[in-house]
């Protein structure tokens, strides 16, 4: 069976366009893809059922019996973690947020070790953005700064800007130019018009240093910023003021360096200067392909967008303290929840040590790192193939994914829900 | 040497993110990506082992050379759980690590580069073998 139109779960661009072919409860043929696309499309290495750890190895257990022993793990500690929540849907997202407020728990979100510092600057001084579809049709300038879309988001810059021929430019290619900032010569760096080389660390500083030049004081900034020279630095300004609309993408460049949600707060006052001389937005490169749901729906059901922490009975959130990293690290939380995520992957080994330590339950369709450091794992459709439900794409416009595959397989809406009604009627809720 | 350390992502890595017991994965996971003249004055040629040691530890990363994509003095290796593995844990009151525009030492090594299992192991985990 053919379906049209269907999302890719992958990467924070959640292209609409995918062509999927499935046969035999498998996907056999995807059209539109890119190559991350493509293989998770195509992935096809998902845990069975669900596996306990025992002494000497694994075992086999029923959803049952696998929803018992979750109960056991969460109900019984006074500080669980709830994390992860980037690769499921909006719908199962929400209950999490319920089961926090249920168990007095912290849920953070993978957001905290990716574009977290940039909701923390957008809280600072706002985010002039705008939808994708904007950029397409309309920005004549582009500039990448600090992100890799070659090779994290593949299709971003053939679906919105560098090859999207748009309503306002009939030939992107010709009519855009595409600057791109790095510390390293990618990919992106090669098929741009300009690219800037920045010494690592230096972000702060040439953003400042724009932001002068774009109010007139050139005569402050000296011959060379970062290992950038006051020439190159000129030109760029004057680029962006000619502009008709200027469009800023960036990456985890800036939040995962020294200075973190202040060097994205010092892109976002540069976009607030150039705004003065045209129109100018600046949107953060998402990752996972609904990571930017979970902060959403965080925000409208707690005030918060990630990093909240209910034990007081009321949402209480502070990056730093609250945030995962800080509470593993600290060996604070005495049992933790991790769904649609892989925090043994990507942590700190610190972190990931109190995780061998302490009850883990993971929700996730594949084995990954956090298997090895799991109690317990139960696998749930994967969300986009075999489960529907809401994902936001970067730009924050909210799309439904669709379902290619009938499956045995529990939903997380589905599984998480029963364990949070089970939760209720332990709590006499 | 001393180098700055970035990870980031790579479409390789990226394309086995639900795949991650795979030799691909471990592969490209545990390589580290330098400017040719660096590897001339450290003495190590492509798919030799070097020793990356920051604040929390050390962990052996295969070499694997960049061109000029890499500035001299810098080194670029892909996110996973090698280069996590030294990754220090305080987040400057942020809730974000240091994942880039780290500090490190490299040396030459004949160590052998440690396989997932150890990896795994060494933390404290146990090894899902899958069927
Ligand atoms: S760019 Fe992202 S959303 Fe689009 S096909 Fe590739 S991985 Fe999927």
């Amino acid at each position: 069976m053919k379906f049209d139109d269907v999302l890719c779960p992958f990467c924070g661009c959640l292209c609409d366009d995918i062509t999927v072919t499935a046969e035999g409860g498998r996907v056999t043929g995807v059209d539109n893809t890119c190559l991350l696309g493509t293989s998770k499309f195509l992935g096809d290495n998902r845990l069975k059922n669900p596996i306990m750890r025992t002494d000497d190895g694994w075992k086999d257990v029923t959803y049952d019996e696998a929803i018992a022993s979750t109960l056991d793990a969460l109900l019984e500690a006074d500080r669980p973690l709830l994390y992860g929540w980037s690769g499921t849907h909006g719908e199962a997202q929400c209950i999490g947020v319920h089961m926090a407020e249920l168990l007095g728990a912290v849920i953070d979100n993978t957001s905290s070790v990716c574009h977290g510092p940039s909701i923390l600057a957008i809280q600072e001084v706002g985010h002039p953005g705008c939808t994708l579809g904007q950029v397409k049709n309309r920005a004549d300038v582009i500039i990448y700064w600090g992100c890799n879309p070659t090779e994290a988001h593949p299709r971003h810059m053939s679906r919105y800007t560098t090859y999207a021929d748009g309503y306002f430019l009939d030939n992107a290619f010709r009519d855009r130019t595409v600057i791109v900032v790095d510390v390293r010569r990618t990919e992106t760096a090669e098929l741009a018009d300009v690219f800037v080389e920045i010494k690592p660390g230096g972000d702060y500083a040439v953003l400042s240093a724009l932001r002068a030049m774009v109010r007139g004081r050139d005569e402050m900034i000296p011959d060379s910023i970062a290992g950038v020279s006051k020439e190159q630095l000129r030109h760029i300004v004057e680029i962006c003021k000619n502009a008709k609309f200027c469009a800023v993408f960036f990456g985890v460049g800036l939040t995962m360096t020294r200075g973190k949600y202040k060097n994205v707060r010092n892109a976002i006052e540069l976009v607030d200067e150039l705004s003065r001389h045209t129109k100018a937005t600046i949107t953060p490169m998402r990752g996972h392909f609904n990571v930017y749901g979970s902060n959403e729906v965080n925000t409208w059901m707690s005030g918060y967008p990630y990093a909240i922490d209910f034990c007081r009975g009321i949402a209480f959130y502070n990056p730093g303290e609250t945030t995962a990293v800080d509470i593993l690290a600290r060996k604070e939380c005495d049992a933790a929840l991790i769904v649609a995520s892989d925090p043994a992957a990507h942590l700190p080994s610190k972190c990931i040590r109190h995780l061998a330590n302490i009850p883990v339950v993971q929700i996730d369709p594949y084995p990954n790192m956090t298997t090895a450091f799991c109690n317990l794992q139960i696998p749930v459709a994967v969300s986009g193939i075999d489960a529907e439900g809401t994902a936001y794409r970067m730009d924050g416009v909210p799309i439904r994914l669709r379902k290619v595959l009938e499956t045995e397989y529990p939903t997380d809406t589905m599984l998480l829900g029963r364990i949070y009604e089970a939760m209720m009627e332990v709590r006499g809720r | 040497m001393r180098f700055i350390l970035n990870t980031g992502r790579t479409i390789v890595q990226g394309c086995h993110v639900e795949d991650k017991y795979s030799e691909t994965y471990a592969g490209e996971v545990s390589t580290c990506r330098m400017n040719l003249l660096d590897m001339l004055e450290l003495g190590v040629e492509e798919g030799e082992y070097v020793s990356v040691t920051c604040g929390s530890g050390s962990v052996v990363l295969k070499v694997v050379a960049a061109g000029e994509a890499i500035p001299c003095g810098s080194v670029f290796v892909p996110y996973g759980p090698y280069i996590n593995h030294i990754m220090p844990e305080d987040t400057h009151s942020t809730g974000m690590p240091d994942f880039k525009s780290v500090v490190v030492v490299i040396t030459p090594t004949t160590e052998p580069r440690k396989t997932l299992q150890d990896l795994i192991e060494d933390l404290g985990g146990r090894m899902y073998e899958i069927r």
